[in-house]
C-alpha cells in the first residue's frame, strides 16, 4: 500500500508538473536577418578591438597592422550597410502600415 | 534491514525508472511534433514537452536515491547491490556502488544526462527556439538509456532464491578514494558531450541563422571538457597508485575510450573559434561536435559491453548491439540532416595565407583527428583483425607511441606558434617580431640539457624527451611574452597599476583567451612531467630485516615486515626507511590486501615525491610490495624512480585553474570606433 502511495504521488506530481502550465508562454523573438547582422557587427567589433590590442603590445608591424584593420573594417561598414538597409525598410513597411490603418480609421 | 526497505525500495527505483522513460518519450515524441506542426498552439504543447523532460530529471533523481539507498541499508535482494556491495563496506564507497557496475553506472549516465537537460531547459529564455530542439535531441538520447535502463539492464533486478546474508563486495580496484571521484567526472565529461551536440543538431535541423548557437554552448563545452580532462587524469592517477605497475598510461581500450572524445573535444574547441571569428569551417565544426558525442557514446559502449579485452571492461553482456544500433542511428540521423541543409554551413571566408591564425587551428585540427583516428584504429585492430583472420591481434603501446609522440610534439608546435600568428595572413617581420625571445628561451634549455647529460643521437626516446623540453619552454616563453605584452599595454594605460596588476586586469578583460593560455602553459607542464620515462629506472629484491635496494641517489632499508586484519579486508606490509646518502629522508609501507567478501588480492603501492630534495627535477619514488616469497617468509619489493611524474599532475592542477579561470566572464569592454565608410559599402552575402 505504501508503495503504491509513492508511485501515485509521485506521477501525479510529474503529471501535473507537466500538464499544468500557468500564464503565457515565453517565446522569444523570432530571429531575423538583422539580428543575425547585429551579432556578426559585434564579433567583427571584437576583431577589432582584439586587433588594436594586440597592435598595440607590439605583435605586428604597422604595414600589417594598417591591412588588417583596413580589411577588417571593410567587413563592418559592409554589414553596417546591410543594417542600415534593412532598418530603413522595416521603418518604410512600419510607417505605410501605419498610413493604411490611419485610412481605414 | 527494515521489511519496508526491502519489498518497497526496488519496487520504486523499478517504478521511476518506467515513469522516467514515459515522461523522456513524451518530451521526445511531443517535442519533436511541436518543432513539425509550428505556428501559433505548437507553444503549448512544446511547453508540456519542455516540462516533461525537466518532471524526468525527478523520476530518474528518485531511481538513482533509490539505489544508494539499497546500498546503505545492504538490500541485497536487489541482484546489483548483492554483486556489487557488502555490509562492511566503507560508507563512501557504497555510495560509488551507483557507478560501480554496468547497470548502476547506466543509471548515473541517464541521471547526468537528465541533469544536463534539467539545466538546459530551464535556461531555455536564452533562446527558446534553439533550446526547443536541443531539448528533444536530449530527450532522444535520454529515451535510449532509459529503454537500456528498463529492459537490458535494470539496476532493481530482484535476486532469485533466498536473499543471501552479505554480498560480493565491490572490486578491490574500485575500493581506492579517487575512484570515489575519478568516474562521476569522466562521466560527467562523457555524457556533457550530449549538449553541445543536441545544440549542433539542433542548429542544423533548424538552419540556425548565425554562431549564437556557438556562444551559447562555449560554457557547456568548456565545462564538459574540463570535467573529462580531470577524469582522464584522474584515472591515470588511479592506475599510478593502484594497479602497482610504476606507469600512469597503458594504451587500455578504456583509456583510449576517454582519449578519443577528449582529442575531438579539444581540437572543437579551437575550430570553433574560427568559427565565431571568421564564420569560416561550419560543416567542420559540425561533425567534429557529432564526432565528441558519437566517440563518448563508443566509449561507454566499450567500457559496458566487454567486447574488448581490458582491465577496465566491466562486463560481457548483451548491451552491446543496443550501442551498436544506436551508434548506426545517430550516424544517419546526423548524416541524413547534415545531406539535407549542407548548404546552410557554407563557408563566409576563406583562407587567406597559409601562415595565420586560421592554418594553424586547421593544422591543429588535423593532428588531433590523426591522433584520434590512430587510438580508434588501435583500440578496434584486436577485433577487426579477429573478424578477418580469425585471432585476435592486439596492438601494445609501441604503436601508439610511434604515432602519438610526434603528434604530440607538432601539437606542442602549434600551441606555442598559434597565438603568436595573426588572423589572416602574418608576414616574416611579424614572426620575426614575436617568436626571437620564445625560440632563444627553447634553444637555451636544449643547450643546457645537452650539457647536462641528455643524448639525444644515442636513443630515438632521448630525442624525443630533448624535443619535448624545448617546446614545452617554447610554449610556456609564448604565454609568458602574451601576458607580459598584454600587461604592459595595460600598464601604459593605468599607471600604478604594476605588471603583475595590469596582466591580473587584462585576463579580467579577456578570461577566455588568457584562461586558455593557462591551459596551455598546463599542457606544457604536463609534457614536462612525460618526458621523465624514458629515464624511468627500477629494482626488485626479496628483503630480510635490514636488506637494502639502491635506487638512483636512493637506498631503501626494510626496517620490518608484518600482517593485519580488519573486517573488509586482511593485510600485510613492509616498513621501508628511505635514505639519501646519510640522510634518511622518509619512511614508506607498500601494501598488499586481501578483501574477505571478493577473494581478490589488491596491491597498495606508496609513491613519494622527492620535492623537498630535488625541487624541479622531482622523481617518484614508487614502491611496491610484490608478494611473499613462501619459502623464507620474506616480502619482495619492487623499487621504481620515476623522474618527473608529479609534473604531470601539477600540469593538470594548473590545466583545471585555466579553464575555471576561462569560464569567468569578460570584464566590460572598452567600445570601439565604428568604421566611416558605413554609407558605401556593398551589402555582405553571409548567413540566412
Amino acid at each position: 500500500m505504501t508503495v503504491f502511495l509513492i508511485c501515485a504521488l509521485v506521477t501525479l506530481g510529474s503529471l501535473v508538473y507537466t500538464f499544468y502550465i500557468p500564464g503565457e508562454i515565453y517565446t522569444g523573438p523570432v530571429k531575423t536577418r538583422l539580428i543575425y547582422l547585429r551579432e556578426r557587427k559585434e564579433a567583427v567589433y571584437d576583431n577589432l578591438r582584439d586587433l588594436n590590442f594586440e597592435y598595440k603590445a607590439g605583435k605586428f608591424p604597422d604595414a600589417d597592422y594598417q591591412e588588417m584593420k583596413t580589411s577588417l573594417e571593410d567587413e563592418a561598414a559592409a554589414i553596417l550597410a546591410e543594417i542600415a538597409r534593412l532598418e530603413q525598410a522595416a521603418a518604410i513597411a512600419a510607417s505605410s502600415l501605419r498610413d493604411r490603418k490611419g485610412a481605414r480609421v | 534491514m527494515s521489511q519496508f526497505s526491502s519489498i518497497a525500495l526496488p519496487q520504486i527505483g523499478s517504478f521511476a525508472l518506467l515513469l522516467a522513460l514515459g515522461l523522456a518519450g513524451y518530451s521526445f515524441v511531443v517535442g519533436a511534433l511541436a518543432l513539425i506542426i509550428g505556428g501559433p498552439g505548437s507553444e503549448r504543447l512544446g511547453e508540456t514537452a519542455r516540462r516533461a523532460g525537466i518532471a524526468a530529471f525527478g523520476t530518474i533523481l528518485l531511481a538513482s536515491v533509490v539505489l544508494v539507498t539499497a546500498a546503505f541499508t545492504d538490500d541485497f535482494s536487489v541482484a546489483y547491490i548483492f554483486h556489487h556491495s557488502n555490509k562492511d563496506l566503507p560508507g563512501p564507497y557504497k555510495f560509488a556502488v551507483l557507478w560501480s557496475g554496468q547497470e548502476g553506472s547506466l543509471l548515473f549516465w541517464s541521471l547526468l544526462l537528465a541533469a544536463y537537460g534539467f539545466v538546459l531547459r530551464l535556461r531555455y529564455k536564452t533562446d527558446p527556439g534553439l533550446f526547443a530542439y536541443a531539448s528533444v535531441v536530449i530527450a532522444g538520447v535520454q529515451v535510449f538509456f532509459l529503454l537500456l535502463l528498463n529492459i537490458a539492464a535494470h539496476p532493481f533486478a530482484i535476486l532469485e532464491g533466498q536473499i543471501p546474508p552479505d554480498g560480493s563486495g565491490l572490486n578491490p580496484l574500485l575500493q581506492y578514494p579517487e575512484m570515489v571521484i575519478h568516474p562521476p567526472m569522466l562521466y560527467l565529461g562523457y555524457v556533457g558531450f550530449t549538449v553541445p551536440f543536441a545544440f549542433a543538431l539542433g542548429a542544423l535541423i533548424m538552419r540556425y541563422p548565425g554562431e549564437k548557437w556557438i556562444q551559447i554552448t562555449r560554457r557547456w563545452t568548456m565545462v564538459t571538457w574540463g570535467f573529462l580532462t580531470i577524469g582522464i587524469f584522474l584515472g591515470a592517477h588511479w592506475a599510478y597508485s593502484v594497479l602497482g605497475w610504476g606507469g600512469y598510461w597503458g594504451w587500455d581500450p578504456v583509456e583510449n575510450a576517454s582519449l578519443m572524445p577528449w582529442l575531438m573535444g579539444t581540437a572543437f574547441l579551437h575550430s570553433v573559434m574560427m568559427q565565431e571569428k571568421r564564420g569560416m569551417l561550419k560543416t567542420w565544426n559540425m561533425w567534429l561536435v557529432f564526432s565528441t558525442f558519437w566517440l563518448a557514446i563508443l566509449g561507454t559502449f566499450l567500457t559496458r559491453s566487454g567486447i574488448i579485452s581490458s582491465v577496465h571492461a566491466f562486463a560481457q553482456s548483451s548491451i552491446g548491439s543496443w550501442f551498436g544500433w544506436f551508434l548506426i542511428i545517430t550516424l544517419a540521423t546526423f548524416a541524413g540532416f547534415y545531406v539535407a541543409n549542407r548548404s546552410h554551413l557554407r563557408s563566409e571566408h576563406k583562407l587567406e595565407s597559409i601562415i595565420s591564425r586560421e592554418s594553424s587551428f586547421l593544422f591543429n585540427n588535423l593532428l588531433f583527428v590523426v591522433a584520434c583516428f590512430v587510438v580508434l584504429w588501435g583500440t578496434w585492430f584486436p577485433k577487426i583483425s579477429e573478424l578477418i583472420q580469425g585471432s585476435k591481434v592486439t596492438v601494445g603501446a609501441p604503436f601508439y607511441n610511434n604515432v602519438a609522440v610526434p603528434v604530440a610534439l607538432f601539437l606542442l608546435v602549434l600551441t606555442a606558434v598559434g597565438p603568436l600568428l595573426a588572423w589572416r595572413r602574418t608576414s616574416f617581420e611579424s614572426l620575426k617580431r614575436n617568436f626571437m625571445w620564445p625560440a632563444a628561451g627553447a634553444l637555451a634549455l636544449g643547450v643546457v640539457m645537452m650539457i647536462l647529460g641528455v643524448r639525444p643521437w644515442k636513443d630515438i626516446s632521448y630525442f624525443y624527451s630533448l624535443m619535448a623540453a624545448m617546446l614545452a619552454a617554447l610554449v610556456i616563453c609564448t604565454v609568458i611574452s602574451e601576458f607580459v605584452r598584454g600587461g604592459r599595454v595595460i600598464a601604459q594605460k593605468t599607471p600604478g597599476l604594476g605588471l603583475l596588476g595590469s596582466m591580473v586586469h587584462l585576463y579580467h578583460r579577456n578570461t577566455r583567451r588568457y584562461g586558455g593560455y593557462i591551459v596551455h602553459f598546463g599542457v606544457a607542464v604536463v609534457i614536462i612531467g612525460i618526458l621523465g620515462t624514458p629515464f624511468n629506472r627500477e629494482a626488485e629484491k626479496e628483503m630480510g630485516f635490514g636488506d637494502k635496494i639502491n635506487i638512483g641517489p636512493y637506498t631503501l632499508v626494510c626496517q620490518s615486515y608484518t600482517q593485519d586484519d580488519n573486517p573488509n579486508f586482511s593485510n600485510e606490509w613492509a616498513i621501508i626507511n628511505v635514505f639519501k646518502g646519510n640522510d634518511q629522508i622518509t619512511t614508506m609501507y607498500p601494501e598488499r590486501r586481501l578483501y574477505k567478501a571478493s577473494s581478490q588480492p589488491q596491491t597498495i603501492p606508496r609513491i613519494y615525491p622527492t620535492y623537498s630534495q630535488d625541487l624541479f627535477l622531482v622523481n617518484d619514488l614508487y614502491v611496491v610490495y610484490e608478494g611473499r616469497n613462501e619459502e623464507t617468509g620474506r616480502p619482495i619489493i619492487k623499487a621504481h624512480l620515476n623522474p618527473m611524474v608529479p609534473w604531470i599532475w601539477t600540469g593538470l592542477i594548473i590545466m583545471i585553474f585555466g579553464t575555471v579561470t576561462a569560464l569567468v566572464p569578460n570584464a566590460a569592454p572598452i567600445a570601439a570606433r565604428v568604421p566611416a565608410r558605413v554609407q558605401t559599402a556593398p551589402a555582405v552575402g553571409a548567413g540566412d
